[in-house]
């Protein structure tokens, strides 16, 4: 047995991400890790990269435990670990970036000097392995985001590993690069090297795999292994579980008919490439899709924050010029930032200071724009104690003590003092506990009641089906799908938001 | 369209360094006769070695996203602790030995408290910029100190046909950038300054590699120094002064970048300081009043400044737009 | 006892506050001259315009921003407003109307300073201390190049009489000062632009996500701080009843170090107008007891170099406690 997991289980704080997950892996075999996006899969790989360490459980390495100290420690067991965002210089060249923890070396004079000509005909094997066809001392700046990919494979292969992880790895390529890297792996298959192979993309994950896991929730559900009879239904059932059904709180009311936002063919490529689409009055608009599809991406190009190349906005059915954060909070549009720890909370500051901070200039006088602080104040407080926050005090406690959820509520009772029309929620529930996500769903029904509208961008399935009146499904940087409430259907959609489309190849 | 415009920005902005050196000196080579002698030019070259060899220390601070504003004092004290070791009547050896020590030294106080204490290194050079430009006023006690005879022929003095100090530039120049390009250290310095964290993630020494770039750059600091009093003969109490902005000029004007992981000691640092020691000189062939002098310079720097800051901006830009597919 | 002490002064803000009685009271004991009338004008005329350029600073550094620029700002209002006011160059307007147009161009020359600082530091995206060091540079050669480093005599009488005349027995400096500390106590903690200032200081991103103008708002800062700059230069150029191109050169270190040991934040954010008073009272205190025991300028730079070094330790310790193991 080259790897074995046993009971593996991590908590970051109050959240537990991995409930016991155990699994093995033999050499020469693919093993793959499926699940939605928040199973637990990335964290399993960190804990076998030696970046996290596991709260309890334990691994064997070759039938010896196996606790890594740190990335490198794992590394040189021969783990080698190749995540999605990419760990390169882009400042550096291609056979730099390969050795520069290690590079070959000669002696001139006493003095050692990088072997260059030895390094390049390394690099130029490496690179031969995995099919990238490019010079060595080329720098990795002036080299696409398939190239960028297939190098930090090689870079993973110059170690010699014994085990790979591969955590997304097709998410930039084309189909025809894709199919290169599926040969490496089967050559690497062939040479006993064991691998964890990690992808939305369950087509692939079939094709490849010898044995598969699906997670979900931080647990083991089932284990398929190859001709044991299974098709692409089974593992998405298991992947989407079906628990979760009574979990979302009721709302009763109905969009109505006119058009509050309308978005005509936004653009940014590569990321967004044409999308259109309308959000109602009084509608909850979700916003499906695969990390990468550019769901976020569309919603920052409204609210000014990235900036696009073409299309247009339209507010009430009238276009929209000044495209920034000031202007639409007057307008009455709200944007909750994915990353509440960067983009949404002034960590030092109070709860009231935090909630305060949108809605500033209502509570201002006209005259040398002074603050009323103390209607202000009482106003915060009071949208705060709305979202049932715990916390010790509103004015004296830095919003960087208390828990995930709590600091989520407070982003959100910071939007909510705006009195938005409409209120964009980028993954509102990310990483926070079932309690506080049903408060957060709770005050969006809330705000939907009062004839406001939202737009939930979301990673979760469950979360969009329980809340939404509309979905919309996104596939690299286009609206591949819209569903309807009365035709919501789980592999659907997850179906349009997986598939590759073969136009979009090449691209 | 806009594509079009925007990549021929950026091309101008890659190539300001030549554009920049070529439109200074063809300017002067126009409004004077003198200046394109080769008299002139060697003058020139002689002239700047100081400015670049300090430059190419100040190189690698700036390839981590550092900086050093102490090297004008480090300069100062330099002169000075070699001024009064001639003084007591040590020998010429022993003093310039002393000073590369005194130099290095100082690098390592900066580092010490950047690395140990996490200080924006701005803040850290700043104070030692005052200290030792203080403690080179106490040492000298605040007066003009003459040299020997003995510095003066090292400044004029040539082998091989060679200026002595052109030679050192040579020596600095070539091991600077056989460290930075054929090196392991070299090579992770840029790593570091593109993006320290996840270079401390790789496994990589950052803390050593911080470390090294200010011993490097207050040893050239010194010895920079030196090779200015070798010149000039005399340590006034204004010696040194402003070194750091000449210094940190040439090399943003030879391509290195404020932000860090960008830029390189030869041909970047050195056509950068031939560049601004090229104002200098034409502007005294050209008779412009002296007054004018740190205003151009300021304005030179200001727009040298100016263009790597668009330069990051488009980087930034477009490395988004890379990245996140 | 001592414990609670020792636990007051570190929870209080006011610690700075009492370290300086401290100080007066040994320096009053131990330093003949220290503790007499005279010596007590003295520090309040010294300590005057000091606090205006200060508050100025603080404004900015609170934006995570710095402003290197000052002391230039002052030396560029000094000679531009006296050489509208001198009775040499014969502008002849009478007495009182030009020392009002002398004040007005003063602070109008502040103002573009600010703006173009801001301007650069916002939308061309330079680093604010690149682009303050820059300016310093400019615009202090540009003082020098207008007067050709000649001071500016004959300034009339209603301008000279600034510094001396009271305003119901307080002098006019300390009427200025008050006033300016309380312009920056109402607009950093009453007004909506002052909530802005401390939230793009803590989060630039958090700060334009929630609507904040955060270019207007470090823009606006800058220009405060060089109207605040011009505003010391009004009262120096006062006292000294001169304009002159070099003025204020040496005042920077006791402006950054004011601001730092009174403990705003280097990161932006974090920082009081009563803090940055008690600073100002630190080193002011510090200076004027260091001269009167007879030490020479250049000593006490080297002590100025190494408080704010201690200063900067103390900041970062403030922020990050675990960097003291």
């Amino acid at each position: 047995m080259l790897l074995e997991l046993k009971e593996i289980k991590k908590s970051f704080g109050q959240v537990r991400v991995l409930k016991g997950v155990s699994f093995t892996l033999e050499a020469g075999k693919v093993l793959g890790l499926v699940g939605e996006n928040g199973a637990g899969k990335s964290t399993l790989m960190n804990i076998l990269g030696g970046i996290h360490k596991p709260s309890s459980g334990e691994v064997f390495l070759e039938g010896k435990a196996f606790a890594p100290q740190g990335p490198t420690v794992s590394l040189n067991s021969g783990i080698a670990l190749i995540h999605q965002e990419l760990n390169l210089f882009p400042n550096l060249t291609v056979f730099e970036n390969l050795f520069v923890k290690n590079f070959p070396r000669k002696s001139v004079a006493g003095i050692k000097l990088i072997d260059r000509r030895a390094a390049i005909f390394r690099a130029k094997e490496l690179l031969e392995q995995v099919g990238l066809d490019i010079e060595p001392d080329r720098i990795v700046e002036s080299l696409s985001p398939a190239q960028r990919q297939l190098l930090e494979i090689a870079k993973a292969l110059s170690s010699s590993p014994r085990i790979i992880i591969f955590d997304e790895p097709t998410t930039a390529l084309t189909r025809h690069e894709s199919r290169r890297l599926f040969s490496l792996i089967n050559d690497l298959r062939s040479n006993g090297i064991g691998m964890i192979y990690i992808s939305h993309n369950l087509e692939d994950v079939i094709s490849l795999s010898d044995d598969i896991a699906v997670l979900r929730d931080g647990e083991f559900i089932n284990g398929y292994t190859k001709g044991g009879g299974y098709s692409l239904g089974s593992i998405i059932r298991d992947m989407v579980g079906r628990d979760m059904d009574q979990f979302f709180p009721d709302r009763d009311n109905i969009p109505r008919t006119d058009h509050l936002l309308e978005v005509k063919n936004l653009g940014m490529a590569p990321i967004v490439n044409g999308v259109s689409f309308v959000a109602k009055k009084g509608e909850v608009l979700g916003f499906y899709g695969l990390v990468g599809a550019g769901r976020s991406e569309v919603a920052r190009c409204i609210y000014g924050l990235d900036s696009f190349e073409y299309g247009e906005v339209l507010w009430n059915g009238m276009r929209v010029k000044t495209l920034n954060p000031a202007a639409w909070i007057s307008r009455g549009v709200a944007f909750l930032t994915e990353d509440r720890r960067e983009e949404g909370l002034l960590l030092d500051q109070s709860i009231e200071k935090n909630v305060a901070l949108a809605s500033l200039g209502s509570f201002a006088s006209a005259f040398l724009r002074r603050i009323k602080r103390k209607d202000i104040n009482s106003a915060a407080k009071k949208k705060a104690e709305a979202t049932r926050v715990k916390c010790d005090s509103f004015d004296g406690q830095a919003t960087s003590t208390l828990s995930g959820g709590n600091q989520q509520k407070i982003v959100l009772a910071k939007w909510l003092l705006t009195d938005p029309k409409l209120l964009i929620l980028d993954e509102p529930t990310k990483g926070i506990d079932v309690g506080a996500k049903h408060d957060i769903y709770e005050l969006v029904n809330e705000l939907v009641g009062n004839g406001s509208s939202v737009l939930l961008i979301s990673s979760e399935l469950e979360e969009l089906l329980g809340m939404c009146d509309r979905i919309l499904v996104m596939n690299r940087g286009r609206i591949s799908a819209e569903f309807a409430k009365d035709v919501f259907n789980r592999e659907a959609i997850l179906e349009s938001a997986l598939h590759v489309m073969e136009e979009a190849i090449g691209a | 369209m806009k594509v079009i415009q925007a990549r021929s920005i950026r091309k101008v902005l890659d190539h300001s360094t030549l554009i920049l050196f070529a439109a200074i000196v063809i300017t002067f080579g126009f409004l004077s006769s003198q200046f394109f002698t080769f008299q002139n030019l060697s003058n020139i070259l002689i002239q700047s070695s100081s400015l670049a060899i300090i430059a190419t220390g100040m190189t690698f601070v700036l390839l981590t996203a550092g900086i050093d504003l102490s090297v004008g004092s480090t300069m100062f004290l330099a002169g000075v602790v070699s001024a009064k070791m001639v003084a007591w009547g040590s020998p010429l050896w022993l003093a310039c030995v002393t000073v590369l020590l005194v130099g290095t030294l100082y690098g390592l106080v900066n580092a010490f408290f950047i690395y140990r204490f996490k200080i924006i290194p701005f803040i850290v050079t700043l104070a030692t910029f005052y200290v030792g430009r203080g403690f080179g006023l106490f040492l000298s006690e605040t007066r003009a100190m003459n040299l020997p005879e003995g510095f003066l022929k090292i400044g004029s003095v040539s082998i091989l046909g060679i200026p002595f100090p052109v030679l050192v530039l040579g020596v600095v120049i070539l091991s600077a950038h056989l460290a930075l390009s054929k090196t392991q250290f070299g090579r992770q310095i840029y790593a570091v300054g593109n993006n320290a964290e996840k270079a401390r993630k790789a496994g990589m020494p950052v803390d050593r590699i911080l470390l090294s770039v200010y011993l490097i750059c207050g040893f050239c600091a010194a010895l920079g120094g030196l090779v200015a009093i070798a010149q000039l003969g005399a340590v006034s109490p204004t010696f040194g002064k402003q070194s750091e902005f000449m210094a940190i000029a040439a090399a943003i004007l030879g391509g290195t970048s404020l932000f860090g992981g960008k830029g390189n000691v030869f041909p970047g640092t050195l056509i950068g300081a031939v560049t601004i020691q090229s104002i200098q000189n034409g502007l005294v062939i050209v008779n412009a009043n002296p007054y004018l002098y740190p205003l151009i310079t300021g304005a030179v720097i200001f727009l040298i400044v100016l263009i790597d800051s668009l330069r990051h901006m488009q980087e930034v830009k477009s490395r988004r737009l890379g990245a996140s597919f | 006892m001592i414990a609670q002490l020792k636990e007051h002064y570190q929870k209080s803000d006011n610690s700075i506050l009492y370290l300086c009685v401290l100080y007066y009271i040994v320096m009053s004991f131990i330093t003949p001259g220290f503790f007499s009338l005279g010596n007590n004008w003295n520090l309040l005329f010294n300590l005057m315009p000091l606090v205006i350029v200060s508050i100025g600073q603080t404004c900015v550094m609170l934006t995570g921003g710095i402003d290197l620029s000052i002391t230039s700002t002052i030396a560029l209002s000094s000679v531009v407003g006296a050489s509208f006011m001198s009775s040499d160059s014969g502008l002849g307007f009478n007495p009182s109307v030009s020392t009002f147009i002398g004040i007005g161009v003063m602070l109008v020359v502040g103002a573009a300073i600010g703006l173009v600082n801001g301007v650069a530091v916002t939308k061309l995206g330079m680093p604010a201390f690149m682009v303050t060091l820059t300016t310093m540079m400019f615009f202090s050669g540009f003082a020098v190049w207008l007067t050709e480093s000649q001071n500016i005599y004959n300034l009339p009488d209603s301008f000279l009489r600034i510094s001396s005349m009271s305003m119901r027995d307080v002098p006019i400096p300390v009427v200025a000062a008050l006033g300016v500390m309380l312009i920056a106590y109402f607009i950093l903690n009453t007004t909506v632009i002052g909530e802005w200032i401390y939230a793009v200081g803590l989060n630039v991103k958090v700060a334009r996500i929630s609507g904040v103008n955060v270019d207007g708002t470090i823009i606006s800062c800058y220009v405060f701080c060089g109207v605040c700059a011009a505003l010391g230069a009004v009262l120096y150029t006062s006292r000294l009843e001169t304009g002159s191109p070099i003025m204020g050169q040496n005042i920077l270190l006791d402006v950054i170090g004011a601001v730092v040991i009174g403990g705003t934040s280097l990161f932006g954010g974090k920082g009081k107008v009563k803090w940055t008073l008690f600073g100002v009272l630190f080193i002011s205190l510090l200076d004027n007891g260091l001269n009167l025991i007879g030490l020479s300028y250049f000593l006490i730079m080297i002590v100025k170099g190494l408080v704010i070094l201690f200063a900067a330790i103390l900041n970062v310790l403030k922020e990050r406690p675990s960097l003291a193991s």
